[in-house]
């Protein structure tokens, strides 16, 4: 078997021991790698019920067949558990050295189980597994574990770490790696939190196992070239993700004042053209050739790495218009190892529900020192307020109640990232049915949407839309793994990845049959939601309510007046249910399950819930 | 007649300008103010007239604000298999 290595690195932190399985072709060809074995994993390996934050949910580490090869944008890895935010399989994908070190180890997948007496840091070298102390850097965010770490082993190493926010619990905390990349938004900084796994270090020196080296050296470095000539062509550098800051803004789908408005004449103070001229360093991933990252100086003096999603729910969302302190609140989630969305979520939704008289407190919209604030108190969970914010805002409204829960920017737990779709109603199904929660990374509809389609219109186009986007985004990407920026930035043509996948596995897919991968992945994570929620009903595939409130459609502007409808938002969820062969609650059937190869997973689930033939 | 023109991520570059007010004849079309501003119409883009996307050769009038946006919605789409 070439692409693969075949192996799995299974640790336990509880009895600190280590061993090493195989797997085959049939697991390999089945579930390809990254989300598909993740969650191929722990739908065989957990119990019903488990709790996210107990020693017997398992935290993964898993790499694809091309991850880590010189090709363009192969250095993502994707962090996986069951989710403590949602209750689902959540994971998230992130740049790092992992990805080529682990894989030059020898292992496709890592898995932890248990859970430490002491804070642990994991070492793994090739067939070496260590597992070290790290009381000296508990309590430490992670720029600083970063650099303890890169004290001791250089920093050639791969490393995954977690800062305050995942020893303390927050379900909305990450795993951080290279200083300016985070992954995991469900919470799985928690999961490594609750097993006291403070880092994870990695280092190999084995060859990756590929069918022609030769000839994959060759086209990944010519590609790489390629890509890096059509970002200098198209600018895209210039401003990476932020240039869609403005024209969110232009065409009222900017996230603002927790979403309620949808522009603001300030944002411009924050915008794509501003950060450029900020800039004080530009930073990428492993085997990335288009870098994204922009760095500023924060108000403190300090890089902060910037994207369009942390100005949008740091910035735009919580109506902070100060482009250093938008960067010094971002900084500060990536120190404490906080999502930088769900953290603008969380904030944004207090501000609201204060405004609103829902809750007793002195945080305003705008207030950005009050943000820092907040924040510290949400990662190191110091008393009420700080356990109120860590819970993230689906938890936070069954607490505030009094009708709440309508302004809870959330799917499944998940807060909503920084696209407000008041009149967006194929970018709402997309948040909707993202199968860990509402995540843009599952299929970004939206600018086909505003582009190629009438705007407010629910047609079985948008629903097949957002498939095929999952196809691609939630599907491919996430488990071959690779990062999808130079196909849905630059137009680089998915083609290329059927190409590196046969040249490195000596296979002969298709684009068709990584179709199929991605449905049977997307099917297996709905049996996961109805084996954790047996009650589990199509309300869960619904984006947030206040979307649907005549009352809170815009006064003014480009979509004045209007908002979205609910009763066609459920026909247009029946299109992607009908189109995806799920039932009305958004079960994959009997049939659909047999035609994905999911028969025994499908008489696994009928244990939980009815399927439908 | 007066529009003005908002230009959003690189094609501030390509421009040479982020926001400018044309003085345009009356009856200009979107087309026509693409070849106005020098943006290569094979570039893929999205323009939006007062918030909406417009259709081919919508004529634009006094007052109009156009946004014309390098296009962010991936190399290609997937067909249904």
């Amino acid at each position: 078997m070439f692409g693969w290595t075949g192996t799995i690195l299974r640790v336990d932190l509880t009895e600190r021991t280590f061993r090493k399985e195989t797997f085959g072709e049939e697991f390999a060809h089945k579930w390809v790698g990254g989300r598909g074995f993740a969650l191929k994993t722990l739908w065989d390996e957990l119990e019903p019920g488990v709790d996210p934050l107990g020693p017997k949910n398992k935290f993964i580490v898993a790499l694809g067949p091309i991850a880590g090869i010189p090709a363009p944008n192969t250095g993502k890895t994707v962090v996986a558990a069951k989710s403590p935010l949602t209750g689902g399989y959540g994971d998230g994908n992130l740049g790092t050295q992992v990805t080529e070190q682990l894989r030059k180890a020898g292992y496709d997948m890592l898995i932890v189980e248990g859970a430490a007496s002491e804070p642990t840091l994991l070492y793994i070298e090739d067939d070496k597994v260590e597992f070290l102390p790290a009381a000296e850097v508990w309590g430490k965010g992670t720029y600083a574990t970063n650099d303890w770490i890169y004290a001791r082993y250089g920093r050639k190493v791969g490393v995954l770490n977690i800062g305050q926010g995942g020893e303390n619990l927050n379900l909305y905390s990450t795993v951080r790696s290279l200083e300016g990349r985070s992954g995991g938004r469900p919470g799985m900084g928690a999961v490594m939190g609750s097993k006291k796994l403070k880092a994870i270090v990695v280092k190999g020196s084995k060859p990756i196992p590929q069918a022609d080296p030769k000839t994959m050296k060759k086209l990944g470095a010519a590609d790489l070239r390629t890509v890096h000539e059509m970002d200098k062509k198209s600018g895209w550098s210039k401003q990476s993700t932020t240039g869609i800051l403005a024209w969110c803004n232009e065409v009222a789908a900017l996230p603002v004042r927790n979403m309620r408005k949808t522009r603001h004449s300030d944002a411009w103070k924050i915008d794509g053209e501003r950060l450029d001229a900020a800039r004080v360093a530009t930073y990428g991933c492993p085997t990335c050739t288009m870098h994204c990252g922009i760095a500023v100086h924060d108000r403190e003096g300090r890089e902060s790495e910037l994207d369009y999603e942390n100005i949008g729910m740091l910035g735009s969302n919580l109506e902070v218009f100060e482009l250093d302190q938008v960067g010094s609140l971002n900084y500060l989630c990536d120190d404490y190892g906080l999502d930088t969305i769900s953290a603008g979520g969380v904030l944004g939704f207090y501000a609201d529900a204060i405004d609103r008289g829902h809750i007793a407190g002195d945080f305003r919209f705008g207030d950005g020192e009050g943000a820092k604030e907040l924040l510290r108190l949400a990662a190191l969970r110091e008393g009420d307020l700080g356990n109120l914010l860590a819970d993230g805002t689906m938890r936070m409204a069954r607490k505030i109640g009094r009708g709440s829960e309508a302004y809870a920017m959330h799917v499944k737990g998940l807060e909503v990232s920084a696209y407000n779709c008041k009149l967006c109603p194929g970018m709402a199904l997309s948040f909707g049915t993202s199968p860990i929660g509402a995540h843009h990374k599952e299929a970004w509809v939206i600018t086909f949407e505003l582009n190629q389609t009438v705007r407010d219109s629910y047609g079985r186009d948008k629903a097949q839309k957002v498939i095929e986007l999952q196809r691609i985004r939630g599907g491919l990407f996430e488990y071959i793994i690779a990062c999808r920026f130079p196909w849905v930035e630059l137009g680089w043509q998915l083609e290329h990845y059927p190409i590196y996948f046969n040249t490195i596995t000596g296979l002969n897919w298709t684009l068709d049959d990584f179709w199929k991968v991605g449905d049977r992945i997307y099917s297996l994570m709905k049996f996961f939601w109805l084996r954790e929620m047996p009650d589990w009903n199509r309300k869960m595939d619904y984006p947030p309510m206040v979307w649907f409130d005549p009352a809170n459609a815009d006064a003014d502007g480009p979509i004045a007046g209007k908002i979205l409808d609910l009763e066609k938002y459920d026909g247009l969820l029946d299109h992607y249910y009908d189109l995806r062969g799920w039932d009305k609650r958004g079960i994959p059937t009997r049939k659909t399950a047999a035609a994905l190869d999911l028969e025994d997973e499908a008489r696994q689930a009928e244990a939980f819930g009815r399927l439908e033939d | 007649m007066k529009v003005t023109v908002k230009m959003i991520g690189s094609f501030v570059y390509a421009t040479g300008f982020s926001e400018r007010i044309f003085d345009l004849a009356p009856g200009t079309t979107t087309d026509e103010l693409l070849e106005i501003v020098e943006i290569e119409k094979s570039r893929p883009m999205i323009v939006a007239r007062n918030g909406q996307a417009v259709v081919q050769g919508e004529k634009l009038e006094d007052g109009d604000r156009v946004v014309i946006a390098p296009i962010f919605s991936g190399g290609q789409a997937a067909g249904p298999h």
